[in-house]
């Protein structure tokens, strides 16, 4: 049952999956995402300010990423150009073998449903859905069929410890349950990468530390990983920080290798 | 992603915000509600009409001398001759009788009683489908003045008491006449008919009212549609015996039908006009709502674009959204519409007649509204930028 809705939700998609890109299978060395000369230009009237600078980088397959910089940065507006929320102003964006800056706007959307699971600071989750509808959200735009989408959301549901509190609104739940309930619905409709904006911003150092966990939970089985955060500490949870500074990428770092890197490139 | 997913998300969502929903539709139910009670009680009031003047026969018509511009009815307008003439020469005509009305106070043993007294002949109790009880009606070749009257069975009653009417005396305006016969009277137009008819010969009523002329021609013919045919001929003849033109008119019962049915569906139609405005009022008021909830929303919107969904998913949950709405109102109206019709035709005696085609239309329409008040602020929800939306408090 779960297997066929599944095997239906990619048979819809505008390019296939390949077969075996689940969060537990990993691909060892191959580029997940490829972004070449990033540039992102916000126009607001005659003023223009440009938020991305001409950004190209590699993330693996299987790669847990941290985004670090001050407000302003351009690390947000990168974010949601990974997302497909946004579009650059120019350059190149290869999702799993995709050029994805060229695609319309019905294709971002089957990409944001299949190949991108979002956690957001502030959860967003529907307040007045349960946590298993909630969970069940990005597999309704999937067409996943009703019986289906309920199981695996009971799935995602019981991977980050929460089965007993499906039923229960985001209201009646704590911070970290509610981004844990976020977390499964990014999880749900297996995508290509999971994209994590201050997922522990608003959380207190106890519930943002078993969030982490779940994180490198999910990066131990495989899943390719994007974290924007401010904190050092929570960087550090990845195996790779990315510095951004004035809408460019100014330095990277392998925690616990030695220092920062000076240079910075295609790598 | 489902209709079924878009309705139970709309249901809830409408739910979950019941006094505004329910205010938002008040509009929608009001203007149901009219259009449903409006239509049910005309069209039941306009069947008991139709059934009414079925049962006093299609068939009669009425010939009367078109006074607007003319000079009024003279004596010799019409006269006995006349109606033997027009029988001859025009045998769809069965029946033909002379007719004068005038009020008149009549006075038995017991009590004095106002009543409308008929001058005519024998014909008429066929023409006017008079039911005899006792006695007998006025004989054929007695228009001359003798002094008998056919009294109303309820109005016997009441001016004779326990007295048996028939062969006694009844003084019609100081005239005293012979009681031979009592009718019952079919009851008028929706039981609403409260004038009591003396049935008296044409001479003796133009001795009594001191009226020499006869005011019209009632007849009958054995087919409905032998009517205007019959009538027109009947015209003619008056035209030639009498040398003139354009004086005398014919109407048929069938006519005054039409005439009933064009009335009633003007007024239908003012009223449906007033009740359409009302839906726009409360379309317009759905639109401020729904244009408040995207703006409320905008989180949301951004959310399920971020999760995946088409801006033509935005738009259809918001468009259906509406849709539900007016949809509900439109049910609730029709409720409520049904209950007025029935309260209203309870009142007036009548029975209220709600087609399925009137739900159907109303339904349609309250979908109609729902579309198209729901698409501006549904459109505005689907073309929202995801980035926006999700940055939006």
């Amino acid at each position: 049952m779960i297997r066929s809705g599944f095997t239906e939700a990619r048979q819809r998609l505008a390019t296939p999956l390949p077969p075996n890109n689940g969060l537990n299978i990993s691909k060892g060395n191959q580029e997940m995402i490829t972004v070449q000369h990033l540039t992102k230009v916000y126009q607001s009237g005659r003023l223009s300010f440009p938020a991305l600078q001409g950004v190209s980088l590699t993330i693996s397959r299987g790669e847990f990423v941290a985004v670090m910089g001050p407000s302003g940065s351009g690390k947000s507006t990168f974010l949601n150009i990974l997302g497909c929320l946004d579009r650059p102003t120019s350059g190149t964006y290869y999702l799993d073998d995709q050029e994805v800056s060229s695609l319309g706007e019905n294709e971002l959307a089957a990409v944001r449903n299949r190949k991108i699971g979002f956690v957001f600071q502030t959860f967003n989750l529907l307040p007045r859905l349960n946590a298993l509808r909630n969970v069940e959200l990005p597999m309704i735009y999937a067409g996943v069929p009703p019986a289906g989408r309920r199981a695996r959301a009971r799935i995602a549901l019981a991977r980050v410890g929460l089965a007993e509190r499906a039923h229960h609104r985001p209201p009646e739940l704590s911070g970290g349950e509610r981004q844990r309930v976020a977390i499964a619905r990014a999880l749900v409709n297996d995508p290509a990468v999971i994209l994590a904006d201050e997922p522990t911003g608003n959380l207190d150092s106890r519930a943002g530390a078993e969030v982490m966990a779940i994180f490198s939970e999910l990066h131990r089985r495989g899943a390719t990983i994007v974290l924007v955060t401010h904190e050092r500490e929570i960087a550090e949870y990845a195996g790779h920080i990315l510095f951004f500074r004035d809408g460019r990428l100014v330095g990277e770092e392998i925690p616990g290798n030695g220092g920062p890197k000076a240079e910075v490139g295609g790598r | 992603m489902n209709l079924l997913e878009y309705l139970r998300l709309a249901a809830e969502g409408l739910w979950m915000n019941k006094l505004r929903s329910f205010l938002t539709i008040l509009g929608i139910i009001i203007g149901i509600a009219a259009v449903i009670t409006v239509v049910a009680v005309g069209q039941g009031g306009r069947a008991v009409l139709m059934a009414e003047m079925e049962k006093i026969g299609t068939n009669l018509f009425v010939i009367y001398i078109d006074w607007q511009e003319e000079e009024p009815p003279k004596e010799r307008d019409f006269t006995l001759q006349d109606i033997a003439v027009i029988k001859e020469l025009v045998p769809e005509i069965t029946h033909l009788a002379p007719t004068s009305y005038q009020p008149a106070t009549v006075k038995g043993p017991k009590k004095k009683k106002p009543a409308q007294v008929i001058g005519t002949a024998a014909d008429y109790a066929s023409v006017a489908k008079t039911r005899v009880t006792r006695g007998s009606f006025l004989a054929a070749g007695q228009e001359g003045a003798r002094a008998v009257a056919v009294l109303d069975e309820t109005l016997a009653q009441e001016i004779f008491g326990n007295v048996d009417p028939l062969g006694k005396r009844v003084v019609i305006n100081d005239r005293p006449a012979l009681v031979i016969g009592l009718t019952k009277e079919e009851s008028g137009f929706f039981g609403l008919q409260t004038v009591k008819n003396v049935y008296v010969p044409l001479g003796f009523w133009q001795e009594i009212f001191e009226e020499r002329a006869i005011a019209q021609l009632e007849g009958c013919t054995v087919k409905r549609e032998d009517v205007p045919q019959a009538m027109a001929q009947a015209v003619k003849i008056l035209e030639r015996r009498h040398q003139v033109k354009d004086r005398y008119k014919g109407i048929s019962l069938e006519q005054q039908m039409q005439v009933a049915g064009k009335i009633t569906g003007i007024i239908t139609l003012i009223i449906g006009a007033v009740a359409g405005i009302s839906l726009l009022v409360g379309g317009i008021g759905v639109m401020n709502i729904m244009l408040v909830s995207v703006t409320e929303r905008t989180r949301e919107i951004g959310v399920r674009m971020a999760l995946g969904a088409r801006r033509r998913d935005i738009l259809s949950q918001f468009l259906i959204e509406a849709v539900v709405l007016c949809l509900a109102g439109g049910l609730i109206g029709i409720l409520l519409g049904a209950g007025g019709a029935y309260l209203v035709a309870r009142l007036a005696k009548w029975p209220p007649l709600i087609s399925f085609g009137t739900v159907l239309i109303a339904f349609a329409f309250s979908a109609a509204v729902g579309i198209f008040f729901g698409l501006y602020p549904a459109n505005r929800a689907a073309r929202m930028n995801p980035v926006e939306a999700l940055r939006q408090e």
